[in-house]
């Protein structure tokens, strides 16, 4: 029985039920946790300015997941894996805990100054030549209780569809998807990240997303 | 509601693991990398503790 919840990963095969399921807009996914609330996020920040252990890694534990999602979805898989993606995204979380010292509260959000440098140290990662690294992949101590064969490929192929649509979007526009979707900020935070208003953001992100479904509705054609 | 102010709704939705739309091809292409990149590979050893 397929599911419609987006973490389903064969979103090409809908059933009826999710299908109705979604034209009332009904919660599909559980996989993503709802974030932290801004002002308690805010001062969960505050305290970890001042040194609070506590605080710090409640702090990262809200922004890893989504600094996780932001690398492997600009860095892709190498060899199938997310191995040099996930050491980015290691990298940023430290950079952020560095940085925590000196971060001032200038009225922007906290996720605003995280995705500054995880935009750059993906670029630094894309600029260097570590993709070309291969490593190897672990071989597993138990059963393997993720998809099937079957499953996996059909996952893969929509995946690299998104990923080749995508990458034939400009760059501001794919940045702009990635973080308000992958990354699951908000317009304003986004606009933060990349220098834009919110008005800005929610016009470009209006044609993005309008490219981007005329691209896979042309293939599909 | 304006088209932007939809195209903003949907990925706010989309954002939060919520899908609004089965049928429009952008979204599903958006949430299946979402899903994707989700993925966390279990931590937890089969291998008993001696």
């Amino acid at each position: 029985m397929t599911t419609g919840r987006i973490s389903a990963g064969i979103m090409p095969i809908v059933s009826e039920g999710s299908v109705a399921d979604a034209k009332i807009g009904v919660r599909l996914a559980s996989r993503l946790p709802a974030r932290t609330d801004d002002s308690d996020l805010r001062e969960l920040t505050s305290l970890a300015v001042q040194g609070d252990r506590s605080a710090i890694e409640s702090l990262l534990g809200e922004l890893r997941p989504m600094v996780v999602r932001y690398c492997r979805a600009r860095l892709g898989r190498v060899s199938g894996q997310y191995h040099i993606a996930d050491d980015v995204a290691q990298e940023v979380c430290i950079a952020v805990l560095s940085a925590l010292p000196r971060y001032r509260d200038m009225g922007r959000p906290f996720a605003s100054f995280v995705f500054g440098i995880a935009s750059h140290k993906v670029a630094d990662a894309l600029r260097s030549s570590v993709r070309s690294a291969v490593p190897t992949q672990d071989l597993p101590d138990g059963p393997d209780e993720g998809p099937g064969p079957e499953e996996t490929v059909v996952r893969y192929i929509e995946v690299e569809h998104a990923r080749r649509l995508l990458a034939k979007l400009p760059d501001n526009q794919r940045e702009l998807l990635l973080l308000r979707v992958v990354s699951g900020l908000s317009a304003e935070e986004t606009g933060n990240v990349l220098g834009m208003s919110p008005g800005a953001v929610r016009v470009a992100q209006h044609r993005a997303l309008a490219r981007l479904r005329q691209m896979a509705e042309l293939e599909s054609a | 509601m304006t088209p932007e102010e939809e195209t903003d709704a949907l990925l706010d939705a989309l954002g939060r693991g919520e899908m609004t739309d089965a049928f429009d091809p952008a979204a599903r292409l958006l949430a299946a990398l979402l899903d994707d990149v989700s993925q966390w590979r279990s931590s937890v050893s089969m291998t008993p503790s001696t």
